[in-house]
């Protein structure tokens, strides 16, 4: 069972994936650190130059995978230093982080936070170690109708858990999934929705798409906070960098605790770091917070939060690579990344594609240590960077963003998809709409379809196949039980309500 | 009572999803050896989609903040300049173009003309050699100094 680590190691540790792990945990860290690159923008901006560089599956994964954890360390920074998170799943960092930098703790904060990071990445990187090859082991027993049932349980536990609005997660995904659409029909070879554009037969580039969605809408998105003054500048003062021993010591339950709770919030399909984020902080703050300094500069609210949100980035890898479900949004990223490849991630790829799976897995290993080793006594480098300003940033995107896409087909109809796109996911981003869930419905949408289609096939028809197996009706369940379970419990708290009073 | 945005998008969504469903009727098939076909997919998408934003026309979120008029003149303003970027990216080619369209956005962004000019004359070029010599990215060299170089 052990077997495809150890050819993952033997993978992960030539001298050009080592070198890429280190160079992904670099800029990955570098990329989180900045104002409004998160994960996904810079996953999305190196993945056709990674492409182009015509690396191979594996070491592109192991690149971009290391830029994921990296972001993840690296968001805590703006959330520490200037109390502004570099990304979603570092909100929950700020209510502790700041306070300590405020009370001139910077330096041990920014510490503590590598140290649980890299707890709570360990934890999660085990339990991926030890549970992807069982549920691997599951998902082999899966036909077209068991994936169809669990996509749909996909999407309704990211409707329930990600973002403030269910109802705009869903249609979210439900325009990705839409958007997968356009193209040429493979099922039957029919045009959809190209409105007679031959650039369209192909459909929508995966580039396109998330280089659209997600840095054009960014661009657009920052010049309303450039007009706010006073965000960028001085820096508190870090103060020592490295965390003493005994502070590390003090909040080992609360990270280890959160690395836990991050590892199955992570797994679940759709929910990522920021839910995790939230939850153990909460969990944390009822289970040990018996004086009340929670928010006021506690390291322990400092070092839960962190540890789960490493920890579920890590976890989000389970079902990617065991289901071929992304766990995030980012993971979608990397899935797409992987289509790429003609690679469908899934229950075979830990035999069929050992190394692949096996030397990601070993990567992350390898780049969690790395990343440990970057951060420590790099901390006050890394804080450097929040001082880039915008002017800079904003055209440096552009450049990348331009690049990235004219070098798929060296043609300027990319180029213009990618604004419209743009201009699409800036209006979504302003109606309270998450991306996350679009990437989710496009790369997910036309799985879903090919499954149900082929499940309908081999019945001849008959829609009773969807839910005939054990498994797909399980899920159906689940699926329902969390679609109705959230509002039930409320409308069961809110009636008890008035007769305790 | 002030129409909220959610109230406009679900419309708006709603019109999308009538016209989904439209196109995908529209399709035309030949024999198939499926059951399912292409149009299925699309119709139960565009049914779930009018559902959803129908939910979303009767109970509408708060509005969000919107651009004021200066900051939406200057959102439009970006917009036509990655437009023009995009028209002159070959015509000019790479580092020309990309010389124009840094310097007008590092402006824009709110830096002086000296830096915007720096940032726009040192980006393009250390990027064209980064990305063609380091990555063999091929980028366009423009039409008119082509046969200078």
């Amino acid at each position: 069972m052990i077997d495809f680590l150890i050819e993952g190691f033997g993978v992960a540790l030539t001298p050009l994936n080592l070198g890429l792990a280190l160079l992904g945990a670099l800029l990955g860290t570098l990329f989180g650190a900045l104002p409004g690159i998160g994960p996904i923008n810079g996953i999305a901006i190196l993945m056709p130059l990674a492409y182009t560089l015509g690396l191979p599956a594996e070491s592109s994964l192991i690149l971009l995978a290391a830029v994921y954890t990296g972001a993840e360390y690296g968001g805590r920074m703006s959330s520490i230093l200037l109390n502004v998170p570099g990304d979603a799943g570092a909100v929950m960092t700020t209510l502790d982080g700041y306070p300590l930098a405020q009370r001139g703790l910077a330096g041990p904060a920014l510490g503590l936070s590598a140290v649980s990071s890299f707890i709570g990445a360990t934890i999660a990187i085990l339990g991926l170690t030890l549970f992807a090859p069982l549920l691997a082991k599951v998902a082999v027993l899966f036909g077209p109708a068991e994936f169809f049932a669990l996509m749909v349980f996909a999407f309704s536990s990211m409707s329930v858990m990600m973002g403030k609005d269910p109802i705009k997660t869903a249609i979210g995904a439900v325009l990705g999934i839409l958007i997968g659409t356009v193209g040429i029909d493979s099922g039957s070879g029919v045009l959809r929705y190209t409105f007679g554009m031959p650039e369209l037969y192909d459909g929508i580039d995966f580039v396109v798409m998330i280089i659209g969605l997600f840095a054009i809408s960014e661009i657009l998105l920052m010049l309303e906070h450039s007009q706010r003054k006073g965000d960028d500048g001085e820096l508190p003062v870090l103060g020592r960098v490295f965390v003493r021993l005994k502070e590390v010591l003090w909040c080992k339950g609360a990270i280890i605790r959160s690395g836990l709770i991050g590892f199955i919030i992570g797994v679940l399909p759709g929910t990522g770091a920021s839910v995790a984020g939230a939850v153990s902080y909460t969990t944390e703050k009822r289970l040990s917070d018996k004086d009340n300094t929670f928010g006021t500069g506690d390291m322990r609210g400092l070092a839960a939060p962190e540890s789960a949100n490493n920890a579920a980035a890590v976890g989000s890898f389970v079902p990617m690579l065991t289901l071929g479900i992304p766990g995030s949004g980012t993971t979608a990223v990397l899935l797409g990344a992987l289509m790429l490849y003609n690679i469908t991630p899934g229950p075979m790829m830990f035999t069929e594609r050992p190394e692949v799976a096996g030397g990601l897995i070993a990567s992350l290993y390898i780049g969690n240590i790395v990343l440990l080793m970057l951060n420590l006594p790099l901390a006050g480098v890394f804080a450097r960077v929040l001082t880039i300003p915008r002017w800079v940033l904003v055209p440096a995107i552009a450049i990348l963003a331009f690049v990235g896409v004219y070098q798929l087909h060296s043609d300027l109809f990319a180029i213009y998809l990618m604004l419209l796109i743009g201009v699409f996911g800036y209006l979504l981003r302003k109606l309270g709409f998450s991306l996350a869930p679009v990437i989710l419905g496009y790369v997910l949408g036309g799985l879903m379809e090919q499954n149900l289609r082929r499940a309908l096939s081999i019945s001849g028809g008959d829609v009773g196949i969807l839910w005939q197996s054990g498994i797909s009706l399980g899920l159906w369940v689940a699926a329902v039980l969390l679609l109705v379970l959230p509002w039930w419990i409320s409308k069961l708290l809110a009636a008890r309500q008035p007769s305790t009073r | 009572m002030r129409i909220a945005a959610d109230r406009m998008l679900g419309i708006a969504l709603i019109g999308l999803a009538a016209f989904i469903a439209v196109q995908a009727m529209q399709l035309k098939t030949t024999f198939s050896y499926e059951p399912v076909g292409p149009k299925a997919f699309p119709i139960v998408l565009a049914i779930v989609l009018a559902l959803l934003a129908l939910v979303m026309v009767f109970r509408p979120g708060p509005d969000g903040e919107w651009p004021h008029k200066t900051l939406a003149l200057r959102l439009l303003l970006v917009l036509a300049l990655l437009l023009a970027y995009a028209v002159l990216f070959t015509q000019l080619g790479f580092i020309v173009s990309s010389l124009l369209a840094v310097t007008a956005l590092a402006r824009l962004f709110g830096a002086s003309w000296v830096k915007a000019l720096m940032t726009g004359v040192l980006m393009p070029v250390v990027g064209y050699f980064l990305f063609t010599t380091a990555l063999g990215i091929s980028l366009p060299t423009g039409y008119w100094f082509a046969s200078f170089l």
